[in-house]
Formats: C-alpha cells, sequence, structure tokens
C-alpha cells in the first residue's frame, strides 16, 4: 500500500517538529525516515500512524485520505521505540491482542499466533513474560504482534536503537528477509546512517522538520543534495574547501600532489586504516586507505605526503 | 564499616518504630486483654459497639469504591489529558491531607445545614445529611480522597502511554485499553492506594465527630464510639477493646495486602 504525504506541518507549543514535509512511499518498499535527533523523524511517523494529527496536511494511505481517521481504524502495524510490551500478558497474549479485539474466532486466533511466533523465531516463548525476554527477543515479540492485524504498512519507530551491537546487526538483516517474504510496506526511523543504508530500499533524510533529500540510498550517497546529507549519510572530510568522501581522496609521494601536507595520525581499523593529514595551508583532512595501500606506501606519522582526488574508478 | 553503620541504622530505626508504635499497641493488648478473653470478647459484643463496627464498615463499604472509581479517573485525568486547570485540580486533592479534618467537618456543617448552600434545598426533599449516616459517608469520603490517586498517579507518570498507544493502534476501544491495559499496569498502586483509603475510613475520627452529632448506636462510628467510652462514660475496658478491634482489622487489610503483592511479585519482574 502507497502512503502520501502532503504539506504535513505539526507544531508543539513552539517549536515545529515538522514543517511542510511532502513524501511519497511506494507500496512494497522499506522506506527509512533518517535523521540527527530533533529533526522530526519520530513526529513524522507519528503523523503517519495516526497517533499524532497534523496541524496542517493530509496523510493518504492507498489513495484512502486517512488524516482525520483514528489510528484504531488505520490498519497500521506500529513498534514502538522501546517495544511498548504489555507487560501483565505472556508473549502468546501479547501478540494475539489484535485479533482479540478483532473478534476472531479462538481456533483461527491460535493458529495464528503460532505461525507468527514461528515466523519471529519466538517458537518456545509463548508462555514467558515479557521481562524474562531479551531485547532482540521483545523486538520481535512487538513485530509479531504488530504484524497480527495484517497491517497495510508497518511502521518501525527506532528499531534497534536500544539493542547492542551483535543483536542489532542480526535483527537488520532479518528485517531485510522479513520484508522480502512479505512484502508489506514498511517506514522505519532512525538516526543511524548504516542501519538506514543497510536495511532501506528509499531513504527520506530529515533536518529540523524538513526533508532535504530522498530517494534510493546509493543515489544520496553518490550525489548527495547539501552538505548536510553527504556528511550524514556516510564519512566525509573537507579538500579543497569542499566537503568529499575520504575514499574519494588518495596519497601520493610528495612531489606528486598538488597540495601537500605531513601526517598527523595514522588509525588502523582491520582491513582499512584513516590517515589524518596537516595540509600546507594549515587545514586538516583526512584520507580512507585500505590495509595494503597503506603497507605498500610505508606510511607513518610525521612523513610528508601528497594529497590528491582519486582518478575516476570507472575512467 | 559498612555493617556497623548498618546495624547502627537499624537499630535507631527500629527503636524509633518500637517508641512510636510498637511499644503503644503492645500496651493496648495488654490493657485489652489484660483480664482475659472474656471480658475483652463481652465488651466488643454489646451492642453499641457492635452498632459502631457495623456502622464503620458500611460507611467503609460505600466510601471506598466511590473514592477508588474518582482517584482512578482523576488519576487518568491528570497523567493523560491536558487542559487548563490541571493544576488546580491536582492541588486539590491534596487539600483532605493538608488541612486538619476538623476543619472538613466544620466546612461540611456549614454546607449542610438547614441554612447551608446544599443544605436548604436538600432539606426540602426530605434529605438530611447531618447528624445521619449519609453526612458521615461525605465527611469521611473528603479526608479518605487523596489516598488513590497519590498512589496511581506517579505510576501511571512511570508506566507512559505506550501500551496504551499500541492497543490502540491494534484496534482497541478506549474501555477495552483501560480494561486490559491500562488498569493492569496499576493494579498494584490502585490496591495499595485501596489499603490506605480503607485505613483512613476506618479510622476517621474528627470530620466524622463534627457532622455526626454523636448519636450512640446510630451515628457513632467505631472511633467515635473508642472515644466516647474512654472520655464521657469511662469505660476504660470498652475503649482498649474496640480499639484493638479496629488495629486489628487494619492490620488485617495491610496483611492481605503484602500477601497478594507477594505472590505477585514474581511474575512481573519490572524492566527498563
Amino acid at each position: 500500500m502507497s502512503i502520501s504525504l502532503s504539506h504535513l506541518t505539526k507544531h508543539y507549543a513552539k517549536t515545529h517538529a515538522v514543517q511542510d514535509v511532502s513524501a511519497e512511499i511506494k507500496h512494497g518498499s522499506l522506506t527509512a525516515i533518517l535523521g540527527p535527533s530533533g529533526s522530526g523523524k519520530s513526529t513524522l511517523l507519528k503523523l503517519i500512524s495516526g497517533l499524532e494529527r497534523p496541524d496542517e496536511g493530509t496523510v493518504t494511505i492507498d489513495g484512502e485520505d486517512m488524516t482525520h481517521v483514528d489510528p484504531r481504524h488505520r490498519d497500521i502495524g506500529f513498534c514502538f521505540q522501546h517495544y511498548a510490551p504489555f507487560r501483565h500478558m505472556n508473549v502468546a497474549k501479547n501478540v494475539a491482542f489484535g485479533l482479540k479485539v478483532r473478534k476472531r474466532p479462538k481456533k483461527e486466533i491460535d493458529e495464528r499466533v503460532g505461525d507468527l511466533l514461528s515466523l519471529v523465531k519466538l517458537e518456545g516463548k509463548a508462555k514467558s513474560y515479557p521481562s524474562q525476554l531479551s531485547g532482540g527477543e521483545r523486538q520481535r515479540m512487538a513485530l509479531a504482534r504488530a504484524l497480527a492485524i495484517e497491517p497495510r504498512v508497518l511502521l518501525l519507530d527506532e528499531p534497534f536503537g536500544a539493542l547492542d551491537a551483535v543483536v542489532r546487526a542480526e535483527l537488520r538483516h532479518w528485517l531485510k528477509e522479513l520484508h522480502g517474504q512479505l512484502h508489506v510496506t514498511t517506514v522505519l526511523v532512525t538516526h543511524d546512517q548504516q542501519e538506514a543504508m543497510e536495511v532501506a530500499d528509499q531513504l527520506i533524510v530529515m533536518r529540523a522538520g524538513r526533508v532535504v533529500q530522498s530517494g534510493n540510498p546509493l543515489a544520496l550517497y553518490e550525489s548527495p543534495a547539501t552538505d548536510f546529507v553527504h556528511e550524514f549519510l556516510g564519512p566525509s572530510t573537507v579538500f579543497e574547501g569542499e566537503v568529499t568522501r575520504p575514499h574519494d581522496l588518495e596519497l601520493v609521494s610528495v612531489h606528486l600532489g598538488q597540495v601537500k601536507g605531513r601526517i598527523t595520525s595514522i588509525v588502523s581499523l582491520g582491513f582499512e586504516a584513516q590517515v589524518t593529514v596537516e595540509l600546507s595551508d594549515g587545514t586538516s583532512t583526512w584520507v580512507q586507505l585500505s590495509r595494503n595501500e597503506l603497507s605498500a606506501m610505508g606510511l607513518r606519522v610525521a612523513l610528508l605526503v601528497g594529497v590528491r582526488r582519486r582518478e575516476d574508478v570507472d575512467g | 564499616m559498612k555493617t556497623t553503620s548498618t546495624w547502627a541504622l537499624r537499630a535507631v530505626v527500629l527503636f524509633y518504630l518500637g517508641v512510636l508504635i510498637g511499644l503503644p499497641v503492645t500496651f493496648l493488648v495488654v490493657k485489652a486483654l489484660g483480664h482475659g478473653f472474656g471480658p475483652f470478647w463481652s465488651e466488643v459484643t454489646q451492642p453499641n459497639a457492635l452498632s459502631a463496627l457495623k456502622l464503620s464498615l458500611e460507611v467503609a463499604a460505600i466510601a471506598v469504591p466511590i473514592n477508588a472509581v474518582v482517584g482512578v479517573g482523576a488519576a487518568l485525568l491528570i497523567a493523560r489529558h491536558k487542559f487548563v486547570g490541571k493544576r488546580v485540580l491536582d492541588t486539590l486533592f491534596d487539600v483532605p491531607i493538608a488541612i486538619s479534618p476538623i476543619i472538613i467537618g466544620i466546612a461540611l456543617v456549614l454546607a449542610y445545614s438547614k441554612i447551608g448552600w446544599f443544605g436548604a434545598p436538600l432539606t426540602r426533599y426530605g434529605i438530611k445529611v447531618l447528624f445521619s449516616p449519609l453526612g458521615i459517608i461525605l465527611a469521611t469520603m473528603s479526608v479518605s480522597l487523596p489516598y488513590v490517586l497519590r498512589s496511581i498517579l506517579p505510576v501511571l507518570t512511570e508506566v507512559g502511554e505506550d501500551q496504551e498507544q499500541a492497543a490502540r493502534t491494534l484496534g482497541a476501544g478506549r474501555f477495552r485499553i483501560f480494561w486490559n491495559v491500562t488498569l493492569p499496569s496499576i493494579r498494584w498502586a490502585v490496591l495499595y492506594g485501596v489499603t490506605l483509603t480503607i485505613a483512613r475510613t476506618l479510622g476517621e475520627f474528627g470530620a466524622v465527630l463534627v457532622v455526626s452529632g454523636n448519636i450512640t448506636g446510630v451515628t457513632q462510628t467505631l472511633p467515635i464510639y473508642i472515644f466516647d467510652s474512654w472520655d464521657q462514660r469511662f469505660d476504660v475496658l470498652g475503649s482498649y477493646s474496640g480499639a484493638l478491634v479496629l488495629a486489628l482489622i487494619s492490620i488485617g487489610v495491610l496483611a492481605i495486602l503484602a500477601a497478594l503483592k507477594r505472590r505477585e511479585k514474581n511474575l512481573l519482574v519490572d524492566f527498563a
């Protein structure tokens, strides 16, 4: 189901949480709303869900104007940042909640809950309480609960924000797989660009309540519309007064580069190394090299080097 | 060092509790049962004592449920809604704690006397508030009003709105959200508040004394009966016996709460 947002505006007291936001979210896509904290991304998600009402603008889901429809009638699955499990219900009852509300027959509910629990790999935990689950398990339970009602749209607020790095990476991967199976239109909010790039097929980048740029992740990475998007979407540095990706720079022997500088630090991160160079004009930049490049050039701190842009890789 | 200071602190607390509560209650037990169980029992079962006990329980049976419902409602209103005058409402609920019950009693007398704002019209319909059980119920409700609200409000705020919003997105209506999501998450706070309300209701003296007119066998609650025995009739044993019964009821209520809490605690460990 496609979602269309048109000129959405939402104020809180004196702050503009969301300001004149328009966006199209394609049917079956996995879209990430990406932005730093306070950029209005969570508010935008709540506007789509109906948990917040816009001051101006419209929310259309699948061609139907939903702006004034109560969230309980929107057929959306919403996963909260801290999962909002019903603490006094066991996992099975949590997942069954939406179906019970819809007064489905008990047999059907039991079957569906069983299916969902195996989908999210929580078969053995049906009788556990949320307090007995790990963070990742709670997250999966929340997903199963949201999916139970067969929502037209799945909305996830910072879905992996509260998890440790390993579980996070696992769940990310799993979510992408799940989306591949179910094809339900999914919108997730995140402040983590890596997460967004890895999971989403569409990005909406927000800053200070406005959409700065949207499109597919690679396109945004390659041709960011503003310095902000450039810096936000990946590693960046300033070279000759321009924001650029550090892997688009290279180090050469001192007489070859147009710009000369002295290496001030080398940080090795496994396969890649970050080399910081203080340039002759007094500014500083950093260059991303592979491990092989680093050792082949025999780079060390205090060495004088030349810095230049890499030739076009395709050329 | 740590154990020494821990023990010292413990000793201080125990001593304090002992002086304030333990010793007086012990004396009460000794005095009430000092002449054996027989005299105690005949004091407790004499008609005026029984009718006072009955009235106290009846008043509690009416005042506690009403205050529980009002308290839960007001707490939800304050915790979940934005409206003008919210702070004023919140503060008003503290008035019964802040001011002496006797003031509440006198205020009720002024309002419900035959020439009072509410009293005059009610008298016309033949409804008598003062010097009747109705007045006692009103006075008791006034002084025990805040306890449920004050027990629930911090819990409601702490639990947050997420679970309710989740239920809403899953299609639940207001009533179902309250019954299946909100109430279970605050049930211990509600029970705790109700327990405090029961204790306050059974024990209220000042406000009730003023509005009841202290008519033996008709508008005498147990605390007033105890005071009356002591102060007017010089029936010291009757007073001690009544006091012991009242204390036992309150301790019983607290014990039930503690037992329930213990049972449930294992299942619902809080998490961040």
